[in-house]
């Protein structure tokens, strides 16, 4: 590999399911920028089988759109760059043919099992089904599910260090007597991972050892008090490359090109969104809504935490959503009415012809309806996964005597929250960016001061993979090139009768220009300020109202522009949108024409 | 000088003595007790009868005395009279005594006698007769909620039964008991559950063995060990039967065992040292405290968290809650503990008839706030109608 000072030219790519991405990214001056991007289709599967022909198809395009040869006669990446050919470092992601699929298991469900489900998804996987002791099945069940499941990698936790059980034994022999089989590749055994209790560790191999690729690694609840997940982290990523990556199709020749190891895409997600929020001290949630699934993952101090909502996406999964959500929650955000066979007919087409996008105005304002409801429930689920550790003691005062809380508190605080980032075709295509901006602000119902932004072109994978080679070319390349920074949005905690007072707030635009302004409850403000801008606000909630240091505290504040600008959004939070529907249509056409969401022709209906 | 000393003797000691001598005359007999009446005591089952009098205007009465004598009544017309028998003395100024063990349709004669220092006068005879009243119109308000409760547990349980969903707020207590057996069972140590000290007749008792039964349904579920110590020999039979029906519910009868539920002693404190020294002995991961709790509340839940294990107690117990809520992880405080059976459950009638007491019990607080407000208001203003209110809240006018 070239040394890191020389690299001047990345060639990045991400096999996704259906279309691999290619991105060039290269020295412009003294800064790394993403300059060209190509696209082919994937081809893991029939009658290619072979997903390096998907990749070399891509780099083909990118060498055509950027003037730069990066392969060579015999269709080999070029390397090191020598003038206008090759690149320096080659990077890769994958989720092709579904990714990395696991199954987890642990004695309880809402304690090791729990912690083996993050060690998993945090390692970029699809958790496909969990196991515990109390999930309510009987061991045949259990037995059939993980036969009928095929995962690539079972993960297994259980009881603490020197705990006196066997639980965790009986749950090895559930696997074992399942005697599982790998998705990919017949001759191979299944990796199996034990991440439990240290003194069952013998007991465990005599189980298992025979009949799967076992590998031990240390407990991830050593005691109920504390989780250590790396070691089974590393230990997937591991496998991921020496078993799953090399039974599937042209991983094995793939895994010789790149400079460095293939990671799954959402793990590499995770890895730069972890990086940038660490690095800037900040508090961070992406979001990533595809047509299947929609993953969130968030950054909370030193917690990392990635939640896959396996049935919620904009096109296979398109009815689920509505079925979870139910059609009149998915109506209350239509800003005129449309028959229930209507639009019940567009969700069944779209989930059977996936690839379609919205042709009119209507449909769009449908189709974005439709998202708002599944990234709330992606990440409804996400704030209830990201908790503290259940079954640790707590301490208590005679002061907590009716504030006993079942610490079911969610670690992801919306007041907390910096940045807010967005990305899957719904959010980062979006005609406008005002669209962007309202999806996140009613999703996520953000409160305080949080900056929104989009990944461009979903390069966040390629960043990912690179920041751990290159940390500063994949910081500078994410805060220039991927992020598309639309605005700020101030949005204070609290509710009020509509007409009251709710913020009152003076803005001191780059110029000396300002602008006071007093917000009634139930009105949204946007004030356009440049990407790069920055305006000074000095806040000053009603007394119901709390924008962080307290209600009715004032704040004085610096605001980041973007696309969108500044919304100052008073609607209240919970947001309860007006019951009566004549109601709730005008409220919804005011929150739109202020914040420039959509043309007035779209929702005169 | 001395002249006026003598004058200040003569008035203090020698003056009064005239009057003395004066007080020591014949004196004359007091004028009888006058309006003389026996009445029968309203709002009672026909046991009691009022005799009233007029406090003679003579300065010298001391007491009165009051008699009575039975006269023959319908119930037994062939009896004699008796002779007059004393019921007791009240001092002057006093003008009523209830005879309180009349008997049902007996008539009675009566007479009160004033007595001077020597002489007594006798009041004319009077009779009077206890009948029972149908009803005690002064607990007309215990009526009206009562039948208003009655009529919202009625209405809450076939709104439940129809399918309305009843919010009951979560009770933290009862949500981690997933979370506390869940606990026990990865540090494979046991549950401990200790269903207060008191018997089978205590109300809190009952609700601590109904709650042992759902902990019970849990642990067997996550196939953990259960622990339950008692110190009265039926809280132990009930707890056996309790954590068998609950493991046969799981689909574990096999995991039962009837030692899970022992007997340890009756004696207070000899109970607590030998919990305590389970306790301390195999370090459970998880304690339960239910039920009714003394002085050993304290001693075991400091135990408990000494050994690390998640505390869950509940008590209907004002003076133990402050040391369970400072030393366990969550507390069931008062009503919650009888609200559980309830929450657990999620029966119908059950939810049904917590909703209805709710609303009785605040129809109860605000009548208190409405009758102390007004009453406060009404002694400072003077105001008449605020008076009226609280004469309606006091059924001034019905009794």
């Amino acid at each position: 590999m070239t040394p890191l000072e020389d690299i001047r030219v990345i060639l990045a790519t991400d096999c996704g399911s259906t279309t691999t991405k290619a991105i060039l990214i290269q020295k412009v001056g003294d800064e790394f920028r993403q300059t060209h991007r190509g696209e082919a289709p994937t081809t893991v599967e029939a009658p290619f089988e072979d997903v390096t022909l998907g990749v070399l198809n891509a780099v083909t395009e990118l060498g055509e759109l950027s003037g730069r040869k990066l392969l060579d006669a015999e269709g080999r990446i070029i390397r090191p760059a020598r003038g206008e050919e090759g690149c320096d470092l080659y990077i890769s992601t994958s989720s092709a043919g579904g990714g990395l699929q696991m199954m987890v298991a642990g004695v309880v469900r809402s304690m090791t099992a729990e912690s083996a489900e993050r060690a998993a998804l945090g390692a970029g996987s699809i958790v496909m089904d969990v196991i515990a002791l109390n999930d309510r099945r009987l061991t045949h069940e259990r037995i059939e599910r993980i036969r009928q499941l095929r995962p690539d990698m079972i993960l297994i936790a259980g009881e603490v260090d020197g705990a006196r059980t066997d639980k965790v034994v009986k749950i090895t022999e559930t696997i074992a007597a399942a005697d599982p089989k790998p998705r990919l590749g017949a001759g191979y055994r299944l990796p199996v991972i034990y991440a439990g209790n240290r003194s069952r560790r013998d007991d465990v191999t005599r189980v298992l050892g025979g009949k799967t690729s076992l590998s031990i690694v240390e407990n991830l609840r050593p005691t109920l008090e504390e989780e250590v997940l790396l070691p089974a982290r590393e230990r997937i990523h591991d496998l991921f490359l020496e078993h799953v990556m090399q039974q599937a199709p042209g991983y094995a020749k793939l895994m010789e090109w790149v400079d460095a190891d293939i990671q799954p895409t959402p793990a590499a997600v995770g890895a730069i969104l972890k990086r940038v929020a660490t690095e800037a001290g900040i508090n961070a949630v992406g979001v990533d809504i595809g047509g299947a699934t929609t993953d969130v993952f968030s950054v909370f101090g030193e917690e990392f935490n990635r939640t896959v909502s396996a049935n919620l996406g904009m096109s296979y999964s398109i009815s689920n959503v509505l079925a979870e959500a139910g059609l009149a929650n998915v109506m209350r955000w239509m800003p005129f009415a449309m028959e229930e066979r209507d639009l019940r007919n567009r969700i069944k087409n779209k989930m059977i012809r996936p690839t379609t996008i919205p042709q009119t105005a209507e449909e769009l304002v449908f189709e974005q309806a439709v998202a708002r409801e599944a990234l709330r429930l992606a990440f409804l689920q996400h704030r209830s996964f990201a908790t503290r550790l259940k079954g640790v003691q707590q301490q208590r005062t005679i002061a907590d005597s009716f504030e006993q809380d079942a610490g079911v508190e969610s670690l992801v605080k919306m007041m907390d929250l910096d940045l807010l980032v967005a990305s899957g075709g719904v959010l980062s295509h979006a005609p406008r960016p005002e669209q962007t901006a309202m999806l996140l602000i009613d999703s996520f119902l953000p409160e305080g001061i949080t900056r929104l932004a989009k990944d461009s072109i979903f390069m966040m994978p390629h960043l990912g993979v690179l920041s751990q080679v290159h940390a500063r070319a994949a910081t500078e390349v994410f805060e220039k090139d991927c992020l598309v920074v639309l605005g700020t949005c101030v949005a204070p905690r609290g509710t009020a009768r509509p007409g009251r007072p709710a913020l009152t707030y003076r803005l001191e635009f780059p110029g000396g220009k300002e602008k006071r302004e007093t917000l009634l409850a139930g009105e949204m403000r946007r004030h356009p300020l440049e990407t790069g801008a920055e305006a000074r606000v000095y806040l000053d909630p009603a007394r119901d109202f709390d924008l962080g240091p307290g209600k009715g505290v004032p704040l004085e504040v610096t605001v980041q522009g973007g696309t969108v600008g500044l919304i100052v959004d008073c609607r209240g939070r919970p947001l309860s949108l007006p019951s009566e529907s004549a109601e709730r249509v005008d409220a919804l056409k005011t929150w739109i024409e202020e914040v420039g969401v959509y043309s007035r022709e779209a929702i005169l209906h | 000088m001395k002249l006026p000393c003598a004058l200040a003797l003569w008035f203090a000691v020698l003056a009064p003595v005239p009057l003395l001598e004066a007080q020591h005359a014949p004196a004359e007999a007091p004028s009888p007790p006058s309006g003389v009446q026996a009445l029968d005591v309203p709002n009672d089952s026909g046991h009691a009868i009022e005799i009233r009098w007029k406090d003679s205007p003579h300065p010298g009465v001391l007491s009165y005395e009051v008699f009575r004598s039975r006269l023959p009544g319908e119930t037994d017309p062939g009896a004699p009279e008796t002779p007059w028998m004393s019921l007791g003395t009240v001092g002057p100024g006093e003008e009523s005594w209830t005879f309180s063990s009349a008997e049902r349709g007996i008539r009675y004669s009566f007479k009160v006698v004033a007595t001077t220092a020597d002489s007594s006068a006798d009041s004319k005879i009077v009779t009077g007769e206890s009948r029972a009243q149908w009803f005690d119109r002064e607990k007309f308000w215990i009526l009206v909620i009562g039948g208003t409760i009655c009529l919202f547990v009625i209405l809450f349980i076939q709104l439940a039964t129809r399918g309305r969903k009843l919010f009951v707020r979560k009770i933290a207590g009862l949500e981690a008991v997933d979370e506390a057996v869940g606990r026990a069972t990865e540090m494979g140590r046991p549950v401990v559950f200790v269903p207060g000290i008191m018997d089978m007749d205590n109300v809190q008792t009952l609700a601590g063995l109904t709650l042992l039964g759902y902990v019970s349904r849990t642990i067997a579920e996550y196939d953990a060990r259960l622990d339950v110590p008692v110190s009265r020999s039926l809280v132990m039979t009930t707890g056996r039967e309790v954590v068998k029906q609950a493991y046969l519910e799981a689909g574990r009868p096999e995991s039962y065992n009837e030692d899970m539920v022992h007997y340890l002693t009756d004696e207070q404190f000899g109970y607590v040292a030998g919990v305590n020294g389970m306790l301390l002995r195999d370090e459970p991961a998880t304690c339960l405290y239910m039920g009714a709790f003394f002085a050993e509340s304290l001693l075991l839940a400091e135990t408990g968290n000494r050994i690390g294990a998640i505390q869950i107690a509940g008590t209907a117990m004002p003076s133990q809650l402050p040391f369970f809520v400072a030393a366990c992880d969550y507390t069931l405080m008062g009503e919650e503990l009888f609200a559980a059976s309830a929450y657990l459950s999620g029966d119908p009638k059950q939810l049904g008839s917590l909703k209805g007491q709710d609303v009785g019990k605040l129809i109860v607080m605000g009548a208190i706030l409405l009758g102390s407000v007004a009453a406060t208001l009404a002694l400072w203003t003077g105001s008449g109608s605020l008076q009226s209110v609280v004469d309606f809240l006091k059924l001034e006018m019905f009794v």
